[in-house]
C-alpha cells in the first residue's frame, strides 16, 4: 500500500461527501442512507476487506482514510463501526461476512450470554439471551456483531438483526445508541480467548480515537478559517492575539492526538498487541476534545451555538465518541493498571514498548 | 488544511536506537545500583556532574550525530533520541554538557571555522567542555531582537564587549557562552539585523559570573557581565550579522527534544510505586491520563529527530512540542497532586513528597525557558496562516 493509494481513496470519498451535507440526526431520519448507498456502489464500504471475503481487498490504511475522512465530514453512515471493527473480527473468528452493502455494527459491552447448542470447537451454533446495550446504529444496521459471554469463554456472535425491534436511544448528535434485546436467539458465533475480546475492545475504541483525531483536524481547520474570514472591530479575528493563542492551543492538541492515533494505528498494522496502544489513544484523543471543542465554541462565538452553522455536526459527535467505545477513564484505568504489569520501577520500559 | 505545515511524517522505527537504548538503560541501571548518582526532577538544568558526563562522552553517548572528525560518533537523530530519553526518564545527572551537547555543538558544526571545530568539538563529545546560552539579557526577556550587549572592533581586531546576559544556566560551571551581541546599532527599519554571535570563553578577563539563586535556593542561573571584555577576533562565529538566523536554526535543536516534557517524569515515576501499591481506581486513572499525554509528545518528538535525520529544520513543529510538552510537565503535578494525600516538602520523609516539591519550586521554568508558551504559541499561530 502506497501513500497515493490512501490520496486516492481519500479523494473518492471527498468526492461523494460534496453530495451528501451533514443534516440534524432525528429519529425519523437517524441516518444517511443515500450516503451509505452511493459509499457502497464505489465499493468503500468494504475496503481493507479482502475480496475473497466479499471485500473490496486494501490495506487497514485505507479503510482508516475512509473512516477518517467521513468523521471529517460528520457523516452518518456505520463505516467505523464495520470497515475498523466487526468487519474485521467476524473475518477473524472465522464467520461468514455478511454483503458489505448491509450495514454491520458491533456490541461488546452488553449483557448478553451464549450456551453453545452444539459442541465444535470452531464457528457453531449459539443460543443468545440478554441485551445489547449501547449499540451503534441499532435500528439502521442489518447485522450485528455481538461480544457475548459463555460458559466457556467470550463468543463473538453474529445475528441478523433486519428489522428487529429496538429502543430508541441517541448519542449527543442524533446518532441511533439502542438497545436489542435477545432472548433465544440462534446465531452463529465463535469462541474466542480473553486476549482476543480485550483485542476487540481495543480496536473499538481506537476506531472512535481515528474518527475523533479526524473530527478535531477538521474542527480546527473551520476554526482557523473562521478566524480568518469574520471581522471584529476591523480586523479578522485571527489577527487578535488572544485568538491566536486559543488557535494554537488547538493546533498542539489536535497534533498530538493525530501523532499518537496515527502510531497506534501503525502498531496494529504491524500486528503488535495493540490494547495499551489503543487504550492511550483513546484517553488522548479524548482529553483533547475538551480543549478544541471549547475552543471552537469560543472561537466561533454565537453562531457556533446555532443548528444553522456546521460546527455542531463535529463537536456534539466529539463529545459522544470520546465516551463510547469505553470512557477515558476506563481506558485511563485500563493504560494505568496495564503500564504496572511488570511492576512500577518498569514503567518506563513498559512506555516504551507501548509504542 | 491549515494544520500542514505543523505536522511532520511519522518517524521510522530505528533498531539501532532500541539496540543503544538497552545499553543506555544496562549502564544507569549499574550506576544507580553504584550509588553514583540519585534520581531527581527537572536533572538537565540541576544536575552538574562532570564525572558522569564524562562517563557518557567515554560511551559515545555525547556529539552522537556529528562527524567522526570531531569526536562525533555519526549516528542518527533517532539513537540520540534514546540516549536523552533514557537519560531524563531516570532524572540521571545531565546538566554539566546538556547544552552544549544539544545546540552549541551543532552550532559550531554548522557555523564555527575549523580551528574552533577542531579545537572544541572532541572535548564536548567527550564530556569535558560545557556551553552555556548568551542570549537573554536583564531587559530583554521574550523580545530577544533588543538585546543591548555591544561588541565593537578594536585596533587589533578584537571584539570589545559590554553588557551582561542573565539566566546563563551553569555559567559557574561551564567554559563558553556562545554570546548574542549587537555589532552594529540597533535598526528599526530592521530589528533583527546588526546581530552576531560570539565564542565567548568564560575564564576571560572582564567577565564576572554572579549567581542568580531559583525558587528552591539552588544555584543554577546566572548573571554574565561584560565589562570591556577582549574577545579575539577570530571567536566570531559564523557570519557577522547573521546572528539572528544562526540563533533561530539553534532554537529549532533547543526546542524539540525529549527534555520539553521529561523533566518532570521522575515524578511520575514516583507516583506510579504509590498507584502500584494501593491499587486505587483514581490513581491508576490517573497514571492513565498522564501516561496517554506522554506516549503522544514522546511521537511528536520521535517525528522532529525524524525530520532532523531528513536535514530538516523543523522550527514550527519544534514550537508546538515544546509547548504543549512543557505544559504537561507542569501538569504532572496538579494531576498527582488530586489524587494522593503528601504535602510537597523538600525534606519530607516521603519520596514522594520531595518528588512534588521538587517539581512544584521548578515548575515555573519549565514554560518560560527557551522561549515562553506564549511566544511559541505565536510561532504555532504563523504556522497556521494566522499572522
Amino acid at each position: 500500500m502506497t501513500s497515493s493509494d490512501v490520496d486516492l481513496v481519500v479523494e473518492t470519498v471527498r468526492d461523494i461527501l460534496t453530495k451528501y451535507e451533514p443534516f440534524v440526526l432525528t429519529a425519523e431520519r437517524p441516518w444517511d442512507a443515500g450516503l451509505w448507498s452511493a459509499l457502497a456502489e464505489a465499493g468503500l464500504t468494504g475496503v481493507g476487506l479482502p475480496e475473497e471475503a466479499g471485500g473490496s481487498g486494501g490495506e487497514l490504511a485505507d479503510a482508516v482514510a475512509v473512516v477518517g475522512t467521513l468523521a471529517a465530514g460528520a457523516a452518518a453512515v456505520p463505516v467505523a463501526e464495520q470497515l475498523l471493527v466487526a468487519a474485521p473480527a467476524v473475518l477473524a473468528a472465522g464467520l461468514d461476512l455478511p454483503a458489505p452493502e448491509e450495514p454491520l455494527s458491533i456490541s461488546v459491552d452488553g449483557a448478553v450470554t451464549a450456551e453453545p447448542r452444539d459442541d465444535g470447537d470452531g464457528p457453531g451454533s449459539w443460543t443468545l439471551t440478554g441485551t445489547a446495550t449501547d449499540v451503534a446504529w441499532a435500528g439502521v444496521a442489518q447485522h450485528l456483531a455481538v461480544l457475548a459471554t459463555s460458559p466457556v469463554g467470550p463468543v463473538l456472535a453474529l445475528v441478523d438483526v433486519t428489522g428487529r425491534e429496538t429502543t430508541h436511544a441517541a448519542n449527543l448528535a442524533g446518532e441511533p445508541r439502542g438497545s436489542f434485546v435477545l432472548q433465544g436467539v440462534t446465531a452463529a458465533g465463535a469462541l474466542l480467548t480473553d486476549a482476543q475480546a480485550g483485542q476487540l475492545r481495543a480496536r473499538y475504541a481506537l476506531a472512535r480515537a481515528v474518527q475523533l483525531s479526524a473530527a478535531l483536524q477538521q474542527v480546527l481547520a473551520w476554526t482557523v478559517q473562521y478566524a480568518g474570514e469574520r471581522q471584529q472591530f476591523g480586523r479578522p479575528l485571527g489577527r487578535f492575539q488572544a485568538i491566536q493563542m486559543e488557535l494554537a492551543e488547538m493546533a498542539g492538541e489536535v497534533t498530538a492526538v493525530a501523532a499518537l492515533v496515527d502510531a497506534a494505528v501503525q502498531a496494529v498494522e504491524r500486528g503488535e498487541s495493540q490494547v495499551l496502544a489503543a487504550a492511550a489513544a483513546k484517553v488522548r484523543a479524548g482529553a483533547a476534545v475538551e480543549v478544541v471543542a471549547r475552543l471552537a465554541h469560543q472561537v466561533h462565538g454565537a453562531i457556533g451555538f446555532t443548528q444553522e452553522h456546521r460546527l455542531h455536526h463535529l463537536t456534539r459527535r466529539c463529545w459522544s465518541w470520546r465516551d463510547e467505545a469505553g470512557t477515558e477513564t476506563a481506558w485511563a484505568r485500563v493504560l494505568g493498571a496495564g503500564l504496572l504489569v511488570d511492576g512500577p520501577d518498569a514503567l518506563w520500559p513498559a512506555l516504551t514498548r507501548v509504542l | 488544511m491549515g494544520s500542514n505545515s505543523l505536522t511532520l511524517a511519522p518517524a521510522p522505527r530505528s533498531a539501532a536506537a532500541e539496540e543503544v537504548r538497552a545499553e543506555v538503560r544496562e549502564f544507569l541501571a549499574a550506576e544507580l545500583a553504584a550509588g553514583s548518582f540519585s534520581t531527581h526532577v527537572d536533572t538537565w538544568l540541576s544536575g552538574v556532574d562532570p564525572a558522569f558526563s564524562r562517563k557518557l562522552g567515554e560511551r559515545g553517548w555525547l556529539g552522537m550525530t556529528w562527524p567522526k572528525q570531531y569526536g562525533g560518533h555519526e549516528r542518527t537523530a533517532m539513537e540520540r533520541y534514546a540516549v536523552t530519553e533514557e537519560l531524563l526518564a531516570a532524572g540521571a545527572p545531565v546538566a554539566a554538557h546538556w547544552i552544549a551537547d544539544r545546540q552549541s555543538g551543532p552550532n559550531l558544526l554548522r557555523y564555527g571555522t575549523e580551528a574552533q571545530r577542531q579545537e572544541i568539538l572532541p572535548r564536548i563529545a567527550a564530556g569535558e567542555c560545557y556551553f552555556v546560552i548568551g542570549m537573554s539579557e536583564p531587559d530583554s526577556g521574550s523580545d530577544l531582537a533588543s538585546i543591548r550587549t555591544r561588541a565593537t572592533r578594536n585596533g587589533n581586531g578584537d571584539w570589545v564587549v559590554n553588557g551582561a546576559k542573565v539566566w546563563t544556566s551553569n555559567a559557574h560551571t561551564s567554559h563558553y557562552a556562545i554570546t548574542l551581541v549587537r555589532t552594529a546599532p540597533a535598526d528599526p527599519a530592521n530589528r533583527h539585523a546588526g546581530l552576531s554571535q560570539l565564542l565567548v570563553d568564560l575564564s576571560l578577563p572582564g567577565i564576572t559570573v554572579n549567581p542568580i539563586r531559583i525558587l528552591d535556593g539552588g544555584h543554577h542561573f546566572n548573571e554574565v557581565v561584560f565589562d570591556d571584555a577582549i574577545i579575539p577576533g577570530d571567536m566570531l562565529l559564523g557570519e557577522e550579522g547573521a546572528g539572528w538566523h544562526q540563533v533561530t536554526a539553534e532554537l529549532a535543536f533547543e526546542r524539540s527534544g525529549p527534555e520539553r516534557f521529561l523533566s518532570t517524569y521522575p515524578l511520575i515515576a514516583e507516583f506510579a510505586r504509590r498507584a502500584a501499591e494501593a491499587q486505587d481506581p483514581a490513581q491508576l486513572a490517573t497514571l492513565g491520563r498522564l501516561s496517554a499525554r506522554l506516549l503522544a509528545l514522546r511521537q511528536l518528538s520521535l517525528r522532529i529527530a525524524g525530520a532532523l535525520d531528513r536535514g530538516e529544520l523543523p522550527d514550527i513543529p519544534a514550537a508546538l512540542v515544546k509547548d504543549v510538552g512543557t505544559t504537561f510537565e507542569a501538569d504532572v503535578i496538579d494531576e498527582v497532586r488530586r489524587v494522593v494525600d503528601v504535602p510537597a516538602s523538600l525534606d519530607s520523609p516521603d519520596p514522594l513528597g520531595r518528588a512534588l516539591a521538587e517539581a512544584q519550586l521548578h515548575a515555573p521554568g519549565y514554560t518560560l525557558r527557551g522561549g515562553t508558551n506564549e511566544i511559541l504559541r505565536g510561532i504555532v499561530a504563523r504556522g497556521l496562516g494566522l499572522r
